[in-house]
């Protein structure tokens, strides 16, 4: 369990479960959980995502955004049984197997767009859905998305930067390893 | 000689420091595989929940908590029974129990905590505790607390201790009704005051914010009644140490604290929070694992800034230069002292801001009062001083009818020149400063039409942390590779890369080759903690000497097994290097000499101002932090809301360490000033915090950042740190709320004195602005 399971106030009502199926960064994945389980806790504690990371739980912060089926989703807020038959991505896809950073990650590692590093995951995952939305965004428009997710540290121009990067390194993938 | 040197060969010809490298934990932290507290699982971990207070002020007549011991999977109930004989905590003042004892002090006081198998089963455990509560009557404003009719939330005085000041300073507890502490520093002659031909007196109201780190607060406890180990979110790993060995009775080497990344801290993760509760549970559920992590809700209830009521008089002569200043500054201060005192201290000694007084007069008081307590806030003290002191010098600028960019630069103070007598003298040349800022705004040539308006401010810090050792180990092994081990805390600031920055420096190695050890206080050497701005300025000389210490043991190895000339010889990539520029493998050198599988040489580094009876805070301080920033606003005056056209911020980092983390840390600092100048703020309503979770409680976002927005790095090259480095943690945010407040005045006459200058206050004080133009 972790700090993002606290709804139900009596202990007897978890014997309701689900069976799901979804695609996890490539790989099939089958779970049996409560019906009360959120995404989050499913991908950090029966997946072992560790880098999807939980902070406000209110569906604000967007430090858990995963996409599910190319949509970023606060993983918070959304039931585990809603994925059941879907495709859902973290931070720990976009790596090549072989390490190689994408295309996102290597323009926030050179630009500099994190501090603490906690709310990455979720921007990282902001800026590969709107990469696949748009591949050539504008500032603004850079910024209308990124404004779904909080950062403390940065004061946010750093970041906007790292994701214009992303999109000049992703226009040219022999750059980098691997775009996606 | 076999080994090929590694290909980074640069170290030689192009310093290390002031490159623009990639941090060192960019790869774990785009990847996911950063660490953090709350990524710690421990095999049979148990789950914590909290009960709390919902009264702000009571008495706790009985708690029934047998019902939640009895329900299956919990393993331990904590009340008031389970702390008997266990010490209260607090930085100064030891006024906090783990668990309410007999009182309550505030909506959020903790009064008892369950550990089970998970953290559902905790929460139904809580809802099995009955509390019998007294209610009393309570006490939010500190201008109302102190008042000897108000209840008095600390009947008996708590255990306390305060440094010992030098010339000038005194500190003072409980000197009036609920104040915890109060700070008085006066200098100079009174008379002073007979010399002015102007006094102004004028108050401000500063807001109150949370942190809002993204990583909540969290501890993973391992305890029995001899042994604690603990992996939690702190930035103060060895005062964390000492506190529960005061607490819990046992000694330091029985307690160990293990620090992995930090989420974010601000200056809300020193002291117990989660740890006290955690250790305790564990305890009594037979030495298990006990996780305590908060939700953001309770991070709300734990710990915020303080919110100010600032009264300053300041004297002129007619031409505007200024003569004495005294200010009343009250903090509030919330339930338990935590901090207080110490942003008490500084809050009043930055009184008197960037500028040059004859006489200063300064008191500040924090005041208990039964709201969240508020604790360390990046800027500590100093952005409550700055909002006040520098919006008086605009208020003052607009009664005389000066500039008041003009009137802050004819009152400046020079470089070099002293603060206060026995303080350190100013190291950056603020003038400079002020000129840049303003010149990149293009502050002179300003066009004021369409209700538009800059503002200039300057906000400044006496850096370092008070009277601070620091300790600091590299070792190197056979091969080359490189350890710094100090009990810096990575909590954003990039502090591990930089030091890792300054170690390849003087061993003249790729940077990579250098890796930050773990932190825990078993391991690392002494350090006082990741707070004031001190991580490059006091750690860095420690890091520094350590680093070089290494490299002289290396080179006297060398010159004697070589049989060269020790002053003719060199490091650069573990080879050695002599006069006629031959290179010696060291890796060879180093089997040979001590045979065996090896040897690793050790280098120790400490470092710590010279204490100073002269200096008013114990010793001079180890830096200035200054913040310079410039803003142009655009006002709607049939609505009041702001628009924030441009925002420029500068700080001085003396020696540029790593470009990245120095423009991250002014960036977003500003940004921190700009969401307390225009928004960000805990509500409260006669006593009742409206805004304590995520969706009700407004941080600023990349919509609300100016689309020019920037910032300048200066390196004037005076610091104390390594290379003439100084600290840059919190400069940036100091100046923002009274640049952007200047901006609204000269867009419309709009003279703002309290925070944040929300629509509604903008409005209203362009009405009033209007009508005392109307009435002259």
């Amino acid at each position: 369990m972790t700090p993002d399971a606290q709804d139900s106030p009596s202990v007897g009502d978890e014997k309701l479960t689900v069976d799901l199926e979804f695609d996890l960064n490539g790989s099939p994945e089958r779970h049996s959980v409560p019906t009360s389980t959120t995404v989050l806790d499913l991908l950090r504690n029966n997946c072992g995502k560790r880098g999807v990371r939980g902070s406000c739980e209110r569906s604000v912060c967007g430090a858990c955004t995963v996409l599910i089926d190319d949509v970023p989703v606060a993983a918070c807020s959304t039931f585990a049984f809603e994925i059941d038959g879907t495709r859902v991505e973290t931070v720990e896809g976009l790596a090549a197997k072989d390490g190689t950073l994408s295309a996102q990650q290597q323009a926030f590692r050179e630009c500099g767009g994190f501090q603490c590093g906690f709310c990455t995951s979720g921007m990282l995952m902001m800026t590969t859905a709107l990469l696949r939305e748009n591949p050539e965004p504008d500032r603004e428009e850079i910024r209308e998305w990124i404004s779904s997710n909080t950062c403390r540290c940065t004061g946010y121009e750093m970041i906007l930067e790292s994701v214009e990067r992303a999109a000049q390194l992703g226009r040219t993938p022999q750059a980098n390893g691997e775009p996606q | 000689m076999t080994k090929t040197p590694s290909p980074f060969t640069a170290a030689q010809d192009a310093p290390i420091v002031g490159r623009n490298l990639p941090r060192l934990d960019a790869t774990a932290k785009v990847t996911g595989r950063a660490v953090y507290t709350v990524d710690i699982d421990r095999p049979g971990m148990l789950h914590a929940k909290v009960l709390r207070s919902p009264y702000a002020h009571a008495r706790v007549l009985s708690i029934d908590a047998e019902a939640a011991r009895r329900l299956e999977g919990v393993t331990a109930v904590l009340t008031r029974d389970e702390i008997k004989g266990l010490n209260c905590y607090g930085t100064y003042v030891k006024d906090q129990p783990i668990v309410a004892t007999d009182l309550v002090r505030y909506v959020g006081d903790v009064v008892a905590a369950v550990a089970a198998i998970d953290e559902h089963t905790a929460f139904a455990a809580l809802d099995l505790i009955t509390v019998e509560y007294e209610q009393l009557e309570a006490v939010f404003d500190p201008e109302a607390a102190l008042d000897p009719s108000a209840p008095l939330i600390f009947p008996a005085e708590p255990f306390a201790a305060f440094p010992e000041y030098g010339d000038g300073a005194s500190g003072n507890a409980r000197s009036a009704h609920n104040v915890s502490y109060e700070f008085r520093y006066q200098t100079g002659p009174e008379d002073a005051w007979d010399e002015c031909d102007h006094v102004f007196e004028d108050t401000f109201a500063f807001s109150r914010m949370n942190h809002m780190h993204l990583e909540p607060f969290v501890t993973v406890a391992e305890a029995t009644a001899d042994e604690i180990e603990v992996w939690t979110s702190t930035q103060s790993p060895f005062p964390m140490r000492k506190e529960l060995a005061y607490v819990f009775g046992l000694p330091e080497n029985r307690i160990r604290v293990n620090v992995p990344l930090l989420g974010g801290a601000f200056g809300a993760k020193n002291g117990p929070k989660t740890e006290t509760i955690a250790i305790r549970l564990s305890q009594l559920s037979a030495g298990r694992p006990v996780r305590y992590c908060m939700t953001t809700e309770e991070v709300f209830l734990t710990l915020s800034q303080h919110d100010a009521v600032l009264t300053v008089k300041s004297g002129l002569k007619a031409d505007g230069e200024f003569v004495a200043r005294q200010s009343r500054v009250l903090l509030n201060g919330g339930a338990y002292a935590d901090a207080s005192p110490l942003v008490a201290e500084k809050a009043g000694y930055r009184m008197p801001g960037a500028y040059r007084w004859k006489r200063i007069d300064s008191v500040c008081q924090a005041v208990i009062t039964n709201t969240v307590p508020a604790g360390a806030f990046r800027g500590f003290g100093a952005t409550q001083a700055t909002w006040a002191s520098e919006r008086q010098v605009d208020l003052i600028a607009e009664r005389l009818g000066l500039d008041p960019f003009d009137l802050r630069l004819k009152n400046m103070k020079d470089l070099g020149e002293d603060f206060v007598p026995g303080e350190t003298p100013i190291d950056s040349d603020l003038k400079h400063g002020l000129n840049l800022v303003a010149d990149a705004i293009g502050y002179r040539d300003r066009n004021r039409s369409g209700n538009r308006g800059m503002g200039v401010a300057i906000g400044l810090k006496d850096g370092g942390g008070v009277n601070k050792p620091a300790q600091a180990r590299v070792k190197v092994t056979t091969s080359g590779d490189v350890f710094l081990n100090c009990a810096l805390i990575e909590m954003g600031q990039g502090g591990h890369s930089a030091l890792c920055q300054i170690v390849a420096e003087v061993l003249a190695c790729d940077p990579q080759r250098v890796k930050f050890a773990r932190v825990d206080t078993d391991s690392n050497p002494f350090d006082q903690g990741t707070n004031a701005s001190s991580g490059i300025a006091v750690m860095g000389r420690a890091v520094l000497q350590a680093a070089e210490r290494v490299r002289s043991a290396v080179l006297d190895f060398a010159a004697e097994h070589l049989e060269l000339e020790r002053e003719s010889i060199s490091l650069a990539n573990w080879q050695v290097i002599d006069a006629e520029g031959s290179s010696y493998e060291l890796a060879p050198l180093i089997m040979n000499g001590f045979g065996g599988t090896g040897f690793e040489f050790t280098g120790d580094g400490f470092y710590k101002a010279r204490s100073s009876r002269r200096a008013p805070l114990e010793a001079p301080c180890i830096f200035w932090e200054i913040g310079w920033a410039a803003a142009e606003v655009a006002v709607d005056p049939e609505t009041g809301k702001v628009e924030l056209l441009q925002l420029v911020v500068s700080g001085d980092a003396g020696k540029v360490v790593n470009k990245l983390g120095c423009r991250g840390q002014d960036e977003g600092a500003a940004v921190f000033g700009l969401a307390q100048a225009l928004f960000e703020e805990l509500r409260y309503d006669n006593g009742e915090l409206l805004n304590a979770e995520a969706l009700l409680y407004r941080v600023p976002l990349a919509e609300d950042i100016p689309r020019r927005f920037w910032s300048i790095t200066q390196e004037q090259g005076h610091g104390a740190g390594p290379f003439g480095a100084k600290g840059m943690g919190e400069g940036g945010m100091l100046p923002i709320a009274p640049a952007i407040a200047q901006a609204i005045a000269d867009a419309t006459g709009a003279q703002l004195t309290s925070l944040p200058m929300t629509p509604q206050r903008v409005y209203n004080a362009i009405r009033d602005a209007q009508a005392t133009k109307g009435r002259g």
